[in-house]
């Protein structure tokens, strides 16, 4: 058993806290926000040109070669300072799931330049209505030694700047995954407007051409390959949570101790310290549940349900100590000139995405019943 | 990172696992069934010798008494299985108050107590508390006064738990009255239950029996008084972390957990007529309570070995052992609640009862889970404690 990183670890997670902290200050999110999308395209060539992009993708494609765990350290800096780059949906979602699934041939096509800041993949899980990427109904249907594909995505991050975009859909009712050029004819692109600001799109397909060259992985494969990329997307997403509300619950504790009311610093109220250290130990549990999510090894039985609580802590954790800060904050919590808010906003959209913790804690019982029958099953044969 | 125990851990708590199974005769545990639940009866005494004379109190030990050094994660799966057997283990003697003593007593104290200690021989209580010294322990007023070559000893405590069957009391007395701060005139003694002078009464309470225990002019050698005259308030408070960290192991709860789901999974809960008859697991909230304790069990023993993580590298702080004391505590009294909904109304139904589903051990533990949110160290003063050390907000003074 051990809970220290490694060196290398140290290494990126130092190189990334250095660049983001030198990088992301509030004048530059405010100048983004102001801009047309909120992607911060100069800091996103500065994490490529220090390797970070390639963090977790082989060194064939011109990667560093460390693993999920190791990615996962630049999220959680990412998520500390709120800065305008989408590191989960690309670095986790699509770029790991290609890496895992795709031929040689695809991974040449769109890794290397992924790597070196030149092209952006993204992923979209999501239809509206539906939030698992496992059962969609956007659907291919053949024509004429190819395919057509129809339905609706949403909340696709990046959509309009992504080469590429990885998304499910059904051949009848084999599951399929795709990397399909979000430009092409019979693509409709539209803008979404989320709580935090970042460029969404839905894409709405009616015929776009398929062709085989476009298909990751089929059937049993498939569903391999969007249950890992699903699962890399929450512990991703738990990651950057675990970030976001590290960073209110510091910038809490800090101006308690400065503000004063009735002649002393607020902090020194027992019920203002007692609703921080309640912000502090959930804080902390996320990051326990988080390290053992995205550390064990994926083939161990257990793995699944480390990725549902660490969904489960991420959702609860983001709430509360989003609603402790700004209350804890009292008016300056909410104003749009202090920089609380943008966390608060982030922790709601992570909280939301791919659905609220409830729903994984239904999954998580559905999961636990499913285990405990089994076993009363053996015990006592009917 | 690697959050997983390794090989030799896992043969380790199958060996304990085992060792414990044939350690709870059906003697035993019929003694633990009855008045004596708690410890200290005579199956409970010849249990803990036969713990001694196999080498496991000794383990955690340094070499030099003997022992072999277990690094903090074995000594917490070793704590962890003992009470998942639901052996009243006297941790506070073996763990907590004793390393002091052979750390800081007399050779001879050594030899007549630490040894005893060593083989399982000996219980020792702890009294602290007071009737109006609770959690401001420093308030304390039982004294201890020179008399000729001896000390005097007069006051009360309260809930001396294990005060009725113990071999001594791990005694705090105020010994400079006239100290500038309350916290500086304290010493520590040990106070052989067998003096004259000593007496207890029981106290009954929700969960567990405890004792108020008095001391009335009671004569000790000097060799009793243990550690630093007027510096006892560091030896309690370092004998508090101490117990602090093995409040909140996760087996028991653990246990607990796989038993109620085991339960739900067997047994039927009816259905409409005409429709497969499910069983309680089925039922959707029932999934639920389920994964709620999952996944704050889950935390809990990740909280747990980080801090004996921490611990075997010498990097645990104040605010992680005190958030791991507030989460554990808070955690339990949550989980009962939730393992007692599945159950359901039988879930009122005492050990004692017909129809008691899985021996009543609910009905027991939500009784009894109250006393470690207060107990162990408040979990205000633990909130305080996190909030200095862990965020740097400044207290009120
Ligand atoms: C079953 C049982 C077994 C026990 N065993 C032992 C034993 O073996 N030896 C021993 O010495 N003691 C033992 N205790 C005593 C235990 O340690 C005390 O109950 C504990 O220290 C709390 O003290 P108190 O009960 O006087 O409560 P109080 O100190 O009066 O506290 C009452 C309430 O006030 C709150 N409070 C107190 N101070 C503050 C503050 N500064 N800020 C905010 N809130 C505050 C507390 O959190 C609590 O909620 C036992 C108790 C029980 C019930």
């Amino acid at each position: 058993m051990d809970f220290s990183l490694s060196e290398e670890q140290r290494d990126v997670q130092q190189l990334a806290a250095k660049i983001l902290a030198r990088e992301v200050t509030v004048d530059r999110l405010k100048a983004i926000e102001a801009g047309a999308d909120r992607f911060d395209e100069a800091l996103w060539l500065q994490l490529a040109e220090a390797g970070l992009l390639g963090v977790a993708i082989d060194e064939a494609w011109g990667g560093m070669g460390f693993d999920f765990e190791t990615l996962c350290l630049l999220i959680e800096e990412v998520g500390k300072t709120v800065a305008a780059v989408p590191v989960v949906p690309v670095l986790a979602s699509a770029a790991l799931t290609l890496q895992q699934f795709a031929t040689a041939q695809q991974c040449e096509r769109w890794l290397p330049g992924l790597v070196r800041g030149e092209l952006l993949l993204t992923a979209s899980l999501t239809e509206p209505g539906r939030d698992n990427p496992c059962s969609p109904a956007t659907r291919l249907e053949s024509a004429g030694g190819g395919w057509k594909l129809h339905g609706h995505k949403h909340m696709v991050v990046c959509a309009d700047r992504a080469s590429a975009v990885l998304l499910s859909a059904c051949i009848e009712d084999e599951l399929v995954l795709l990397a399909i050029n979000p430009t092409a004819p019979h693509v409709k692109i539209v803008p979404q407007h989320v709580t935090t600001g970042e460029p969404q799109f839905s894409l709405v397909f009616d015929g776009a051409s398929i062709t085989d060259d476009d298909i990751i992985a089929r059937g049993a494969n498939a569903q391999c390959a969007v249950q890992s990329m699903l699962q890399h997307t929450l512990v991703a997403n738990s990651v950057m949570t675990l970030g976001v509300t590290d960073t209110m619950l510091k910038m809490t504790a800090a101006y308690t101790a400065q503000r004063e009311q009735f002649g002393r610093p607020i902090a020194t109220f027992q019920a203002v310290s007692h609703r921080a250290a309640d912000a502090y130990i959930d804080v902390q549990n996320l990051r326990l549940a988080c390290q053992q999510a995205a550390s064990l090894p994926r083939a161990r039985a257990d793995a699944a349900e480390a990725v549902l609580i660490a969904k489960i802590w991420a959702s609860d954790v983001a709430h509360r100590v989003s609603q402790s800060s700004q209350h804890l904050h009292g008016g300056i919590g909410v104003d749009r000139d202090y920089p609380l808010f943008r966390f608060c906003l982030w922790a709601k959209q992570l909280e939301l995405t791919l659905g609220g913790g409830n729903s994984y804690l239904t999954a998580l019982g559905d999961a636990i019943a499913a285990a405990f029958k089994q076993r009363a099953a053996i015990v006592a044969p009917a | 990172m690697n959050i997983t125990l390794t090989p030799e851990q896992l043969a380790l708590r199958d060996d304990i696992r085992d060792y414990m199974a044939r350690l709870m005769t059906p003697a035993l545990l019929a003694e633990l069934q009855g008045e004596q639940r708690e410890g200290g009866g005579p199956e409970h005494r010849k249990a803990l010798k036969q713990m001694g004379a196999d080498g496991w109190v000794v383990r955690s030990w340094p070499r030099e008494y003997g022992g072999q050094d277990a690094g903090p994660i074995e000594q917490y799966i070793f704590c962890d299985e003992v009470i998942r057997a639901g052996f009243p283990y006297p941790f506070l003697t073996t763990d907590g108050v004793g390393p002091v003593l052979a750390e800081v007593a007399s050779e001879e104290i050594r030899h007549s107590v630490v040894d005893p200690i060593l083989r399982g021989e000996c219980i020792i209580a702890i009294g602290y508390s007071e009737p109006a010294a609770g959690t401001d322990l420093a308030s304390l007023t039982t004294r201890a006064e020179r008399s000729g070559d001896k000390w005097l000893i007069n006051g009360q405590k309260i809930w001396t738990s294990y005060g009725n069957v113990a071999d001594y009391v791990w005694l705090a007395a105020r010994t400079d009255p006239h100290a500038a701060k309350k916290h500086h005139g304290i010493s520590m003694f040990l106070v052989p239950t067998s003096s004259p002078g000593f007496s207890f009464t029981p106290i009954n309470t929700l969960g567990v029996r405890t004792n108020a225990t008095y001391y009335e002019n009671i004569e000790l050698e000097d060799k009793w008084q243990v550690g630093p005259l007027n510096q006892g308030w560091r030896m309690i408070t370092e004998q508090l972390n101490r117990e602090r960290l093995s409040l909140v192991n996760h087996g028991p709860c653990e246990l607990l957990y796989e038993r109620v789901a085991t339960w739900a999974a067997q047994t039927d809960a009816g259905g409409s007529a005409g429709s497969s008859p499910v069983k309680v697991i089925d039922l959707p909230w029932v999934r639920t309570n389920l994964a709620r304790v999952k996944s704050g069990l889950e935390i809990l023993r990740l909280v747990c070995f980080k801090q004996a993580w921490s611990m075997s590298h010498s990097s645990l702080d104040m605010a992680q052992a005190s958030a791991a004391k507030i989460y554990g505590s808070e955690f339990f009294v949550e989980a009962w609640r939730l393992l007692l909904e599945i159950v359901g109304q039988a879930g009122a139904l005492r050990h004692d009862s017909e129809g008691a589903v899985l021996q009543g051990v609910l009905e027991h533990r939500y009784r009894s889970g109250s006393v470690l949110t207060f107990g162990g160290g408040t979990n205000e003063v633990q909130r305080d404690i996190v909030a200095a050390a862990g965020l740097l907000m400044p207290r009120y003074r």
